[in-house]
């Protein structure tokens, strides 16, 4: 009886125990005999991410995380366990982000190519990528943040809201419904007249084809003569017209420069007509001051008389000397 | 009018006799519980180390008795815990599916039950359920002893009770109340999985995806370790109080009374204990 005790005890002992470790093990999804495949990757922060969650690849689990701990140079490394029969993507990179709304986090691998278009997890993932042996992480913001920014957001477009409506009182509000009056009055108008110009705008529009076929035709005519000239410019008769016009032109060159030197000569005798000219001004000025001796020769009455009377004089003198030249010349020779 | 005089006015003495009378009986009242206190708490500390004394001293006595306190105290009272377990996890399933009320998915539900029963129910429930039949058991028995001065007999004849009747208790309930509490958080937890595929219409998936979502090895471990307390603290209470019983019939009722009341109370100080303890804070660990 004893004995049977004892063997009935530790038996159902036993069984609890072993179905303990079985449940436990069952629960945690324990791979007991498997092989498994290790993969470490590494990140700035984990955020809630714990022992034991998924590892997603394209959508299916196909591992767990094994370990977390703290490494130097502030790193933390994440130790993935997988399945042998999930292949990686070429490029992986690891993401760990929360996957349902009750703070369950994943591990997700995907491709680097298909990273989100965040400039904060590229970097993470560039600078944990640097070591080259483990897979580069980073983690995306858990729902907390997000909800903590997008209440921000509500908070600010309460406060916008708020704003209007302080700004858009009844006068407000009056004078939006007058204004959205006017421009349906506007609109109508703007239909009528629309519709009145519709047949103009369709014989205008008719004129305008025309005249498109017009410019068409006068374009095509065009390309004909301008291709006609092309080939008539590259005759003899032409080329000896051109060589006449670069000797033409040479000429005119130099003819050009001649000029430009007669009109250098012009110039410098311009400058001195201009000093005559001055001076004269000076002369012509002290002659209408009175002074100097064609001063007083044209302002003063007396020396006009007086030349006058040797005017005179000097006829009389020449009348005399005409008549009498012996009187004034007496020539010897001996 | 000298006499009329003075039973007219009372003793001014008298007055001032009687608060310090009842200040004195109210302190002495104290020192009493104190003195009384502290006499449990010497003699219980006294008990607990005898009974380890002897655990190390005396093994070729303990040893043959252990398997069968194992077998009255653990593998009998299996059933009734599994009872209560399975009864529990039901009610646990529908009582978080009432909860959530559609704001939370229904596979909650094998999270809720799993946490629950694991970390609380089942130890403590079991506990307390062993804590009745267990505890009441040792006390009547050792009562019983007692009172019929059988462990005089033993005392007399120079055996020390310690390692032949409380040791064996001790070592049985410590060993084999994680035992009982392992097999009730499996049925607790297949119990509601159960109540959620027939009464809840949730899928054995997804259930087995709630349960495995929050699950940590270190629930089953911090549930049994609180177990293996309550067991030792049972039956010490139990043994306690069934040694210490005298008057007869009516001693060894109230020592079955006191022991399962002690132990009750008891549990839920240790469940306490370790919650703070060791539960706080875990959360955060790595």
């Amino acid at each position: 009886m004893k004995r049977k005790t004892d063997i009935l005890v530790g038996f159902i002992v036993l069984l609890v125990v072993a179905a303990t470790i079985v449940a436990v093990a069952w629960v945690k999804q324990a791979d007991i005999g498997k092989r498994q495949r290790d993969v470490v990757a590494r990140f700035r922060d984990v955020g809630n991410a714990r022992v034991g969650n998924a590892v997603v690849v394209r959508g299916v689990v196909g591992g767990r995380v094994q370990a977390i701990e703290l490494a130097p140079d502030g790193w933390v490394i994440v130790h993935l366990r997988v399945n042998p029969s999930v292949i990686f993507p070429a490029d992986p990179v690891v993401l760990l982000n929360e996957s349902s709304l009750f703070g369950e986090w994943q591990a997700t691998v995907i491709e680097r190519s298909a990273l989100p278009h965040d400039d904060v997890v590229r970097r993470e993932i560039a600078e944990a990528g640097r070591d080259g042996r483990m897979l580069p992480g980073a983690t995306l913001p858990g729902i907390g943040k997000l909800t903590a920014v997008a209440g921000q957001i509500a908070g600010d477009v309460a406060s916008v809201a708020e704003r209007v409506e302080v700004a858009f009182d009844e006068q407000a509000a009056r004078e939006l419904r007058a204004s959205i009056k006017n421009v349906s009055d506007l609109s109508s108008v703007m239909s009528k007249v629309v519709r009145t110009h519709a047949a103009d705008l369709d014989v205008l529009s008719g004129q305008l084809q025309t005249a498109v076929a017009s410019l068409n035709e006068t374009a095509n005519t065009v390309k004909l003569t301008a291709t006609r000239i092309d080939s008539a410019t590259t005759s003899p008769e032409a080329r000896s017209i051109v060589s006449d016009l670069a000797i033409a032109s040479t000429e005119l060159r130099h003819t050009s420069s001649q000029i430009r030197e007669l009109s250098g000569r012009f110039a410098s005798t311009q400058t001195k007509l201009d000093a005559a000219i001055t001076n004269g001004d000076s002369v012509l000025a002290k002659i209408n001051a009175g002074t100097g001796s064609l001063g007083l020769l044209v302002n003063d009455p007396t020396m006009y008389r007086q030349t006058d009377s040797l005017l005179t004089e000097l006829r009389a003198l020449v009348t005399d000397f005409k008549a009498n030249p012996k009187k004034y010349v007496s020539v010897r020779i001996f | 009018m000298a006499t009329a005089t003075s039973i007219d006015r009372p003793p001014a003495s008298r007055g001032a006799r009687v608060p310090l009378d009842a200040i004195a009986a109210a302190v002495g009242a104290i020192g009493s519980l104190t003195l009384r206190g502290l006499a449990d708490l010497g003699t219980t500390t006294r008990f607990v180390a005898d009974t380890g004394l002897a655990i190390a001293r005396d093994v070729s006595t303990w040893l043959p008795e252990t398997v069968e306190q194992m077998w009255r105290l653990g593998i009998a009272s299996m059933p009734i815990a599994l009872f209560i377990a399975s009864f529990t996890g039901i009610v646990l399933a529908l009582l978080a599916s009432y909860s959530f009320t559609g704001a939370v998915p229904l596979y909650f539900v094998g999270t809720l039950v799993q946490k629950t029963v694991t970390l609380e129910l089942a130890p403590v429930l079991t506990g307390l359920a062993l804590a009745g039949r267990v505890g009441a058991n040792i006390a009547a028995e050792l009562g019983t002893m007692r009172v019929t001065e059988q462990i005089d007999a033993l005392e007399t004849l120079g055996y020390d009770p310690l390692p032949y009747l409380v040791v064996p208790r001790v070592l049985a309930g410590g060993v084999m109340f994680p035992i009982v509490v392992a097999a009730s958080m499996i049925v607790g937890v297949g119990a509601g999985w159960i109540a959620s595929v027939l009464l809840l219409h949730l899928s054995t998936p997804e259930f087995t995806k709630g349960l495995r979502l929050f699950f940590n090895t270190f629930d089953v471990e911090y549930g049994l370790v609180k177990s293996a307390s309550f067991g030792v603290a049972v039956t010490l209470i139990g043994c306690a109080r069934g040694l210490r019983t005298d008057g007869g019939a009516v001693g060894v009722g109230r020592a079955a009374t006191s022991a399962v009341v002690y132990s009750a109370v008891l549990i839920l100080v240790l469940d306490a204990f370790w919650a703070v303890t060791w539960l706080l804070g875990h959360g955060d660990a790595v």
